[in-house]
């Protein structure tokens, strides 16, 4: 079978493309990183790099792994990500991997939190709003779109704590991060608010999107059959109506959710919520160049696969996307 | 086919009949003279000038805004961060939409090899968060306003790529272009009298929502600490750096995140205008 | 009515499911209060298990619970007996007796003796294991130990090193430890609590160390856990979820709580503009000076810090304290900042550059901001060339700049506080950026001396020196914030940073 052909396999030509896309971001965040001055000695160490003799920083330089030409760095980091153990992380003694175990879910659950409350803030405020375009109603869901799009998420984010914290002394996030799994209850306060932090900021796009997308729809032919047809209200705007509306409402979904993986940067600091966000912010203040690649390329695979995910649904919903 | 100025004017008819777009024009419009006033000079006191007798003082006849921890005036200093900040989002906006467009516009038209070296490229970019990269770019870069520009210009160029190169895909295979290409027009002719109008309405659209983004993400950078820099105010800094002061001075975090809030808000108004003047589909509603 | 099976099963779920919300809502309330927990929120997390080798914020101040140092510097900067119980110089002052306090125990339960001593003494003194207090000992000539006798002999004359054998740097460890390789990874101290865990990005967890050489801690556990910036760390302690904080933002201090308690101590820290006296045009006397009387010390406190912090001179440790009244323009005196100006060459003013890592402490962009300002007014046009940590790190230790805003750590003792940037061998001179024959002779003449007097008159002679050179512009001490819940009783703050006295604290 000659190459050509084997690429006309409906996934062998799309796996191809994500694979070199995750290649492509690979180098760049690696390049990126050795850009940026300092490294890992001068991280860890601090104003007391001055006090190490140049022999100390020939054996450190080896002990980091910063002593080999930027190409075996690449390699070697490679060969450690693709083993799944994704580098060393220097300052805490233990594999960029275990870090991840830990953080990575509390990241997911974040998003996942921040999505599904912003996909049924969303949803709702834009159908309340297209019920009656241009009444009072409409012009404050609108409102609320346009407010959530334009407040800065940590001005969001302090606020929320500042009062809370002040007035009602209530700061669950001041206690140690419970999983879902160790404490449910405790999991849930801890995630409440930064999940509505980035809800928020989701409902706002998901709100647009939704009213704008059933005022289309409203006045196709089959919504006017529906109801000529004497099926209920209810039952249009939801039957009908809405789920016709679902393919622009999902893609941008399908945006935010990449969108929401960089927000929780800002989120996890303020609300001390031990994410990835986080572990690639120390990781940059630090030079752990293992960490912030991996990291990345965790981030960047999700996203890739998001988008995947994204066109599945497409044609889950839409049976004339068909190609 | 109707001449240029005629569909002008027919943009700008319906531009004025959408009340969001009209709302959003006044909004962007008073910041934009804000912002002109700031380079004129035509502020109470000169933004980084200390008053170290009035220090957080609260709104007054004297200082309207109130005076911050260093008795600096912060109305005037919020006229100042508004021009900063519009100066990052344009250079940065003009920037991305100008290497977005083009690489955009070529992909498209030229196809094959070059497309997908440029969806590539742009996939790699998008993949990252936006915040993360414009981070990693102003670490290695430094802190200066362009240095933060460019780094936001790169973050959003793939957008402009994608918004640029979907239209181009679809006119191309209309059957005018493919007669203007077997009548051997040249391809810099046909790019700018055939495609160049297509993709023109959603980049304008893309380009006002960019702006009201880039000052959202330079006021997140400036929170992480790698935005623009002291003491020369941006909206995302002066917000940034009143934080610890909004439990006792209000007056320090509320006035700039009002004018964040207003010019933002005016800009996606704008953007929604323009998409519904722009698109001849949408004039009917 | 019948009641389906379907929906029993649903009721059963239910209530189970409250149960166990409501169980967790009780376990997580007072039901624990039997336990004195403390919990300590920072924001950074340790980096490392080596006590020795330890320099971040918070190794030092977790680590510092755990290990135990031969002597301790008390509250009013004292020297106390640590675990060494007494000691003496011989006259010349070349040789330094120890007596070590009987029946210590590790917290594996070995027995701590002078092998121990020798052996940490020898790690930190060995290069290869980078031990961030190797400097201050190097005049340690031979150790010789006699069970619980221990002789250091000296190079030279060097009282100051008494003060040096305080820290955590300094930490004593099980021989056995350091032989087997395992220090870094298992943690094994002679300190009033032990380790217990280590999540990393999270939490440390300490416990009481029940065979603690003093009185038993009274507090059962000690975490720290980490909450990235000092705004949540503040609602975290107004909302009580934890109950103890080193604050450093005299802004975000303000706003403790009334059920909050703030200990307020000058640390030995300064800031300084460190000028680098190699680099154009802070080569020329005359432009350091012209800074020099062009800044009022007062003012910088005032607007970058809030007012709080004491304006201080080069030597901020407190028994050879310089008199910050004592130096060139002691008041601003912009006619004279402009004369110094002229003649250096520069009538009509002149631009310089200054490097600050806004986010490497509280107050560092604020200085520079007063700094700007303040020079302006003499005609210097200070530009601030921003960067992050690691890089502020990178150009400083690379001497690679012309002058840069520091928060540089203070020492009880003159001598491990300047000798390294001030004398021409000093590990940091390059960062320094100045030296001279005087100053390497007066700070011999007061490492040597016995005689407070005749240290203090050395160290009088280093900071006059240093001001009338205007080698840095010393600015000011800020103050440390030690925030405690009420509840939270019989802590002692120590300027050195050290939370050793948590081992006295109890909580109600």
């Amino acid at each position: 079978m000659n190459f050509r052909k084997v690429l006309k396999f409906p996934g062998v030509s799309r796996t191809l493309s994500v694979l070199t896309t995750l290649f492509g971001i690979s180098v760049f965040v690696f390049l990126v990183l050795r850009v940026i001055p300092g490294d890992s000695i001068t991280g860890a160490f601090g104003i007391e790099t001055g006090a190490l003799t140049p022999q100390q920083i020939a054996e450190l330089r080896v002990y980091y792994g910063i002593d080999k030409s930027l190409f075996m760095q690449y390699i070697s980091w490679m060969q450690s990500f693709l083993s799944g153990k994704f580098g060393f992380a220097y300052s805490t003694g233990v594999s960029v991997s275990t870090l991840t175990k830990s953080s990575l879910p509390v990241t997911i659950e974040l998003a996942i939190i921040g999505t599904v409350l912003g996909v049924i803030l969303g949803i709702a405020i834009g159908m309340f709003s297209a019920k009656k375009p241009g009444s009072t109603r409409d012009f404050a869901g609108q409102l609320f779109g346009l407010l959530a799009l334009a407040i800065p998420g940590f001005v969001l984010s302090t606020g929320i704590v500042t009062i809370m914290a002040n007035k009602f002394h209530y700061f669950p996030n001041g206690y140690e991060y419970m999983t879902p799994w160790e404490n449910p209850w405790m999991n849930f306060q801890q995630m409440m608010f930064p999940g509505l932090v980035l809800g928020i900021a989701v409902a706002a796009p998901v709100m647009r999107t939704t009213r704008s997308a059933l005022l289309e729809t409203v006045d196709k032919d089959f919504v006017r059959t529906a109801h000529g047809k004497g099926v209920p209200n209810n039952k249009v705007q939801f039957r009908h109506i809405l789920r016709n509306s679902l393919i622009p409402i999902v893609t941008m979904t399908g945006i935010q959710f990449g969108y929401l993986l960089g927000g929780a940067v800002i989120v996890e600091k303020i609300f001390a919520l031990p994410g990835m966000g986080r572990q690639i912010l120390d990781a940059i203040m630090k030079r752990e160049y293992a960490t912030v690649q991996s990291s990345i390329m965790i981030f960047a695979i999700m996203f890739v696969l998001i988008n995947v995910a994204t066109d599945i649904v497409y044609r889950k919903i839409d049976p004339r996307i068909l190609k | 086919m109707r001449n240029k100025e005629e569909k002008a004017k027919g943009a700008l008819h319906y531009y004025l009949q959408s009340t969001s777009g009209v709302v959003g024009a006044v909004l962007v419009l008073i910041m934009v003279i804000v912002a002109i006033c700031s380079i004129f000079g035509f502020t109470p006191y000169d933004p980084v000038e200390q008053h170290i007798e009035d220090i957080l003082q609260g709104p007054s006849a004297h200082f309207w805004f109130g005076t911050d921890e260093f008795g600096r005036d912060v109305f005037s200093r919020t006229l100042e961060g508004m021009r900063r900040s519009l100066t990052v989002s344009i250079t940065a906006v003009s920037l991305a939409a100008t290497l977005g467009v083009s690489f955009g516009i070529l992909a498209g038209y030229v196809g094959k090899w070059f497309d997908q070296l440029v969806t590539r490229v742009s996939d790699v970019f998008f993949a990252f968060p936006a915040i993360l990269l414009a981070l990693a770019i102003v670490a290695s870069l430094g802190n200066d306003w362009y240095d933060t520009a460019l780094a936001i210009g790169v973050v959003y160029t793939p957008i402009f790529i994608r918004v640029a190169r979907g239209p181009v895909l679809t006119v191309k295979e209309m059957d005018y272009i493919k007669i203007s290409r077997v009548l051997g027009f040249s391809s810099f002719r046909i790019l700018r009298k055939h495609i160049f109008p297509n993709v023109f309405a959603p980049i304008v659209v893309q380009v006002a929502l960019s702006l009201s983004w880039a000052i959202l993400t330079e006021s997140g950078l400036s929170f992480l600490g790698l935005g623009t820099q002291p003491p020369t105010p941006s909206l995302g800094l002066m917000v940034s750096e009143a934080q610890p002061l909004a439990a006792f001075a209000w007056w320090t975090l509320v006035f700039p995140s009002l004018f964040i809030t207003i010019v933002v808000v005016g800009l996606n108004l704008v953007g929604d205008g323009l998409r519904d003047a722009l698109d001849p589909a949408r004039r009917s509603s | 009515m019948k009641i389906s099976q379907r929906r029993i099963r649903g009721l059963v779920a239910i209530a189970s499911t409250v149960s166990i919300i409501t169980g967790s809502l009780i376990a997580a309330g007072p039901a624990q209060a039997a336990t004195k927990d403390l919990n300590i929120g920072l924001t950074l997390d340790i980096d490392k298990l080596d006590p020795q080798g330890a320099t971040s914020f918070a190794t030092v101040r977790a680590l510092g619970l755990v290990y135990g140092s031969l002597v301790e510097v008390g509250p009013k900067l004292d020297i106390r007996p640590g675990l060494a119980r007494s000691w003496g110089f011989n006259a010349e002052g070349t040789q330094l007796r120890l007596h070590l306090r009987p029946n210590v125990k590790f917290q594996d339960g070995s027995t701590f003796d002078g092998a121990d001593v020798k052996a940490s003494l020898d790690r930190i003194l060995d290069p290869a294991n980078k031990a961030a207090a190797r400097a201050n000992i190097l005049t340690i000539k031979t150790i010789t130990v006699d069970g619980l006798d221990v002789t250091l002999d000296l190079t030279i004359p060097n009282v100051a090193i008494l003060a040096a054998l305080d820290g955590v740097n300094m930490s004593m460890l099980s021989s056995d430890d350091i032989k087997a390789g395992n220090i870094g990874k298992t943690v094994n101290g002679t300190g009033p609590f032990k380790y217990v865990s280590w999540e990393p990005g999270q939490s440390v967890k300490l416990a009481a160390n029940a065979t603690y050489w003093g009185k038993k801690p009274k507090l059962d556990t000690v975490t720290f856990r980490v909450i990235p910036t000092e705004a949540s760390i503040l609602s975290a302690l107004n909302a009580g979820t934890i109950q103890f904080s080193v604050i450093t933002s005299p802004l975000v201090a303000k706003q403790a709580g009334s059920n909050l308690k703030v200990y307020k101590t000058p640390g030995l820290a300064y800031v300084t503009l460190q000028l680098n006296a190699k680099v154009a045009p802070f080569d020329k006397l005359g432009v350091r000076l012209a800074i020099q009387c062009a800044v009022s010390r007062a003012e910088v406190v005032k607007t970058a810090s809030s007012n709080e912090g004491k304006v201080i001179g080069p030597i901020t440790s407190p028994a050879y304290a310089s008199d910050p009244k004592a130096r060139p323009c002691p008041n601003v005196d912009l006619a004279k900042a402009k004369q110094y100006l002229t003649d250096a060459g520069y009538p009509n003013g002149l631009t310089i550059k200054t490097m600050v890592a806004p986010t490497q402490f509280a107050t560092a962009s604020g200085t520079a901001q007063s700094l700007k300002s303040q020079l302006a007014k003499a005609g210097i046009t200070l530009e601030i060339d921003a960067v992050d940590d690691s890089t502020f790190v990178t150009r400083w230790l690379a001497g690679n700049f012309g002058s840069s805003v520091a928060n540089n750590g203070g020492r009880i003792d003159p001598d491990t506080m300047y000798t390294r940037y001030f004398t021409s061998t000093g590990n940091l001179n390059k960062v320094a950026g100045y030296s001279s024959a005087t100053l390497d002779a007066n700070f011999t003449k007061g490492k040597s001396s016995g005689r407070v007097a005749d240290r203090k008159a050395a160290y009088t002679a280093i900071s006059k020196e240093l001001e009338d050179n205007a080698v840095w512009i010393w600015l000011f001490a800020p103050y440390e914030y030690r925030i405690a819940a009420k509840s939270v009783t019989g802590f002692i703050p120590l300027a050195t940073g050290s939370l050793l006295e948590l081992r006295k604290a109890d909580m109600s």
